[in-house]
């Protein structure tokens, strides 16, 4: 094959060739300001280092932003030669989506995640001072690890990156398609587009907005590791706190919104489904709520340095083994969106393992054993690239090893407080929340894991269900939501007991009134007693955790009202608490009470075989057939095809007093014909105040089996009937009138003896077809005629006649576009799930009024 | 010992023990033959649909049962009654996940799991517009 002597018609090579320029320019330029950084820190007192430094880390934003807009100019102009263009976007795609399309594929999402990093790293280099060298220096680092993420060279046989301005002729995996060795292949092509699945607007916000909150969480990682490195184990803290909060509002409001789009437009049936995706951005977000309080806490009393610089490197470390976990491919089963491989897992998990090496040895601080813990690490690194090999005994023996260097440096070299934290003080409450804060992480990254560790040492164990996890979680939110409630009530040092008593009885008290209540109607009355033993014992947990989550919001607005007389310049941090608390009452109730609507009379039992075993959620509905749903009365009145959506149209009603029914609204669950990733079905949910009604069309005839058998007739249908009788077909009635014999002909030799049957079939406007099948018999030999109504679709064979109980027998096949439509429907009720989202918004404002006051704070400090 | 210590201690050593004791009583992967010699058991098992055997659901009679036969990866087939709705594209599944149990000579399955043909794996030619 020779590609070079074809001319290939309408190219537009320059572009890439642009392209690659930046590519090349943002990994050098961030290498070379890595070390130049690196130098400025050494020599604090050569000015000309750190101007080096920052010109470098220009130049690399300049290729970052080049690598972006090019990749844009692409997907805006269509330019199917290049793989990513194509593999992403297409020409009817409508162009609000061109940000979906951007961020579509890996490397798409690498570039995301890069470019946030460029615009901190530019904020810090003016807001750092001091730090700016270290902290820049760790920036510079990972931006040269992400910028090589897009490079696509090969070294020593390993493949470094994935290049998004790669020819469609020269992808790997497309080169040899038949079509791209014509030289005008690009003048017919169109793109394979965006995967319709992510065409909807969450597409386009929720992906900025959570590379964001992961981009934020380097901060702390980078403050931490400059200040391990500048033997100020404090220092770093009072301006990493403001970053860290503001990745707190970040992360988790991407968090949030990640369950709201399941939520609305994939089929969970939930909001939160405990995937290894959704946990791999959610502990990275509760280890950063660890670290963003105990610098609270050190700020007024250094006693947790060390788990201060733990849990913030921690919280970065996660988003890369996030990143690792969801990217290369190894949860495979048992996660629904995890990215395909792109063959990087090796050099993500190379650059996880440089990180944690990197926060190791800058706390380790004795020299020699520096030196050895690299050269151990190194012959690690180079047996996998030099040798390909990557056996797990070696990782393991490794991790051992990371993890008793990294004890033993906290030992000895980390400055501890020797004075004893009183019981009742601020700190020794926020401390053990953090740690419980820390264990809850920790559980949820082990059972997240598991596919690791099958892979690691052989296991066979099955992925946790929601029901494993929600066990094991809700306990943790119990201590967390009573530790939000009381733990501001506490001061620093030590607390006055009468008064901590005086301030917060009448929150206790309230809470235990008012969640008293709430429990008693939600779950003991008629609930409690129907509910099997096991859901009785959840019950009593899900009532204490209503009790406690009340309470952490009474507390927090009495210490905002009696405590900060009611201003909203310091009460940041109780409104988020109050926020976050009615996260979890929302998530409590809305899940705990999500109620079933749709059932179906099966009268089947499966209960015996578990408790997860039920055959009754789903309801059938037949075009125009109105059935009871829960409050409601439901129809299928139809479907229409909306563009690549088959829209279902489900109406509900409400029966009056006097049995009249009023239609309510509509539903549109919808089906999206999706050849690349299958049909996708899509809920619709009607939203109320205090409830939400969500529909799920579960099963429906494919479009295309329903086309290719709409015609000819069904299995004929036998039907013993008498004169006078009726027969029941899907559109209309018949009976039978009456029968007519040739009389004439009895007892003639070889005589025909044709009865005719005279039926007439009344449709829906009791319009009267008539049809006259005949039964004919000639020498012993039974000849039916048969009859059709046309219009109607009907068959009828009159095959039988029996003289002793005077019936006959009438087959009736009907056309098979008489069948009607059917859809197998889901519908659930989510009570009071307003409460969780309005509680997102509340957590996200109340944090970053914290933040701005913190801002503020520091300025002031700073002057 | 500092207090939080004592504590620390305590939270961490009450988890590692739920956790080592929740960890053995988890479902694991297997093969058909294993969930027979266990009935009452719940196991993940995997396999492929038997396409040559028609698969039955009527949504009429109940949509919540659907039942098909499955070949595990050791070339066992049974028959599994899913009791749920028949999965959308469930002819094109490459592979199967299915969790539940052997009851009898019948596989009992409450959760199903489909591995449909990736996106980015597949080799047809694009489709090329005029």
């Amino acid at each position: 094959m020779n590609n070079e002597s074809i001319q290939f018609i309408g190219e537009h090579i320059l572009a890439g060739k642009a392209g690659n320029f930046f590519i090349v320019l943002s990994f050098v330029a961030s290498f070379i300001a890595a070390v130049f950084y690196f130098f400025a820190h050494k020599n604090p007192l050569d000015a000309s280092w750190l101007k080096m430094a920052r010109l470098s880390f220009y130049a690399h934003s300049i290729g970052v932003f080049g690598i972006v807009g090019t990749l844009f100019y692409m997907l805006a102009n269509h330019y199917y030669e290049y793989a990513y263009i194509w593999q992403h976007s297409s020409n009817i795609m409508p162009m609000r989506y061109i940000f979906s399309c951007f961020w579509e594929g890996q490397e798409g999402s690498f570039l995301l995640w890069t470019i946030w990093h460029v615009i901190i790293g530019n904020i810090l280099i003016r807001t750092s001072k001091n730090y700016e060298a270290p902290v820049m220096m760790v920036v510079s680092l990972v931006q040269v690890f992400l910028a090589s993420m897009l490079l696509g060279v090969v070294i020593l046989g390993t493949k470094v990156g994935s290049n998004p301005f790669l020819l469609l002729r020269e992808h790997p995996d497309f080169m040899n398609f038949p079509f791209v060795k014509s030289p005008t292949y690009l003048a017919k092509l169109d793109g394979r587009g965006l995967n319709p699945l992510l065409q909807n607007y969450w597409m386009t916000i929720h992906p900025p907005t959570l590379f964001l909150g992961f981009a934020l969480t380097l901060v702390p990682f980078a403050y931490a590791l400059a200040g391990a490195w500048k033997k100020d184990y404090s220092g770093w803290q009072k301006a990493a706190l403001p970053w860290t909060f503001t990745g707190i509002a970040i992360l988790g409001i991407g968090v949030l919104m990640g369950g709201a789009w399941a939520y609305e437009a994939l089929s969970f049936g939930g909001f939160w489904a405990w995937d290894p995706v959704e946990n791999a951005s959610l502990v990275p977000w509760i280890v950063l709520v660890g670290a963003g309080h105990v610098m609270i806490v050190n700020k007024n009393k250094s006693g947790s340095l060390f788990t201060t610089y733990f849990l913030s490197v921690l919280s970065f470390i996660l988003v890369l083994y996030s990143t690792f976990l969801t990217r290369s491919g190894i949860l495979g089963d048992s996660s629904v969106h995890a990215f395909t491989d792109l063959g990087m897992e090796k050099q993500l998990l190379l650059y996880l393992l440089a990180f944690i090496f990197l926060a190791i040895v800058l706390i380790i601080k004795n020299k020699n054993s520096a030196f050895l813990y690299s050269v151990l690490t190194a012959t690690l690194f180079l047996s996998v690239f030099a040798f390909n090999i990557f056996p797990s005994y070696l990782l393991i023996t490794w991790g051992v090893l990371s993890l008793t260097a990294g004890v033993a440096a906290f030992v000895l070299y980390f400055p501890k407080d020797a004075a004893e934290e009183d019981l009742w003080s601020r700190e020794f409450w926020l401390f053990i929340g953090t740690l419980v804060l820390f264990v809850s992480a920790t559980t949820i990254s082990i059972f997240t894991s598991i596919p690791i560790f099958n892979k690691l040492f052989g296991n066979k164990t099955a992925a946790y269900t929601i029901a494993q996890y929600n066990t094991w979680e809700i306990p943790f939110a119990i201590i967390i939501l009573a530790l939000i409630a009381v733990t501001q009530f506490f001061k620093y040092k030590k607390t006055d007991t009468a008064l901590f008593w005086k301030n917060i009885r009448l929150s206790l008290l309230v809470s235990i009134l008012f969640s008293g209540v709430c429990s008693s109607a939600l779950y003991f009355f008629k609930a409690y007693t129907l509910a099997p033993e096991q859901q009785k014992a959840n019950y009593i947990t899900y009532s204490i955790l209503l009790f406690v989550g009340v309470f952490a919001v009474f507390a927090n607005a009495t210490y905002w009202v009696k405590i900060l007389k009611g201003k909203i310049k310091s009460a940041g941090a109780s409104i988020a608490h109050i926020g976050f608390a009615m996260v979890m009452i929302g998530a409590l109730v809305s899940t705990s009470k999500k109620n079933t609507l749709s059932h179906n009379s099966s009268k089947k039992s499966v209960e015996m075989l578990g408790k997860e075993y039920s055959n009754q959620k789903s309801i059938l509905l037949t075009q125009g057939d109105t059935l009871p749903m829960g409050a409601y009365y439901v129809n299928y009145k139809g479907k229409v095809q909306e563009g690549i959506n088959i829209l279902f149209q489900v109406e509900y009603f409400k029966q009056l007093p006097d049995g009249k029914k009023v239609k309510e609204f509509d539903l549109f669950p919808r089906i999206q014909l999706n050849e690349r990733m299958g049909n996708a079905f899509e809920p619709d949910t009607r939203h109320f105040i205090d409830n939400d009604i969500y529909t799920h069309v579960t099963y429906a005839e494919s479009p295309e089996n329903n086309r290719s058998s709409a015609s000819g007739y069904s299995e004929p249908q036998n039907n013993v009937i008498h004169v006078g009788d009726t027969l029941f077909a899907s559109n209309s009635f018949i009976i039978l009138d009456s029968l007519t014999t040739n009389r004439d002909e009895y007892g003639k030799k070889d005589s025909t003896i044709v009865v005719t049957a005279v039926l007439k079939a009344y449709d829906i406007e009791k319009k009267i077809h008539k049809a006259y099948p005949k039964y004919i018999l000639h020498k012993n030999q039974v000849n039916p005629e048969e009859a059709e109504i046309k219009e109607l679709g009907l068959k009828f064979i009159f095959w039988k006649i029996n003289p002793e109980s005077g019936s006959v027998e009438i087959n009736l096949s009907e056309n098979k576009s008489n069948q009607k439509d059917f859809i197998v429907l889901e519908a659930y009720m989510f009570p009071y799930i307003n409460i969780l989202w309005m509680g997102c918004i509340i957590m996200f404002l109340g944090t970053l009024l914290a933040v701005w006051q913190r801002i503020k704070i520091l300025k002031k400090s700073g002057e | 010992m500092k207090k939080t210590h004592i504590i620390g201690i305590i939270i961490i050593a009450i988890a590692i023990g739920a956790l080592i004791a929740t960890l053995g009583s988890t479902s694991t992967y297997a093969d058909f033959t294993e969930a027979m010699a266990n009935p009452d058991t719940e196991y993940h098992v995997v396999g492929k649909l038997d396409k040559a055997i028609p698969t039955e659901y009527n949504p009429g009679i109940n949509p919540d049962e659907f039942v098909f036969h499955m070949v595990d990866n050791k070339g066992i087939e049974k028959k599994v009654v899913l009791h749920k709705n028949k999965p959308q594209d469930f002819e094109r599944s490459e592979q199967i996940v299915l969790i539940g149990k052997m009851k009898g000579e019948e596989f009992h399955a409450h959760e199903i799991l489909m591995k449909c043909p990736s996106k980015y794996n597949d080799t047809k030619n694009p489709v090329a517009t005029n």
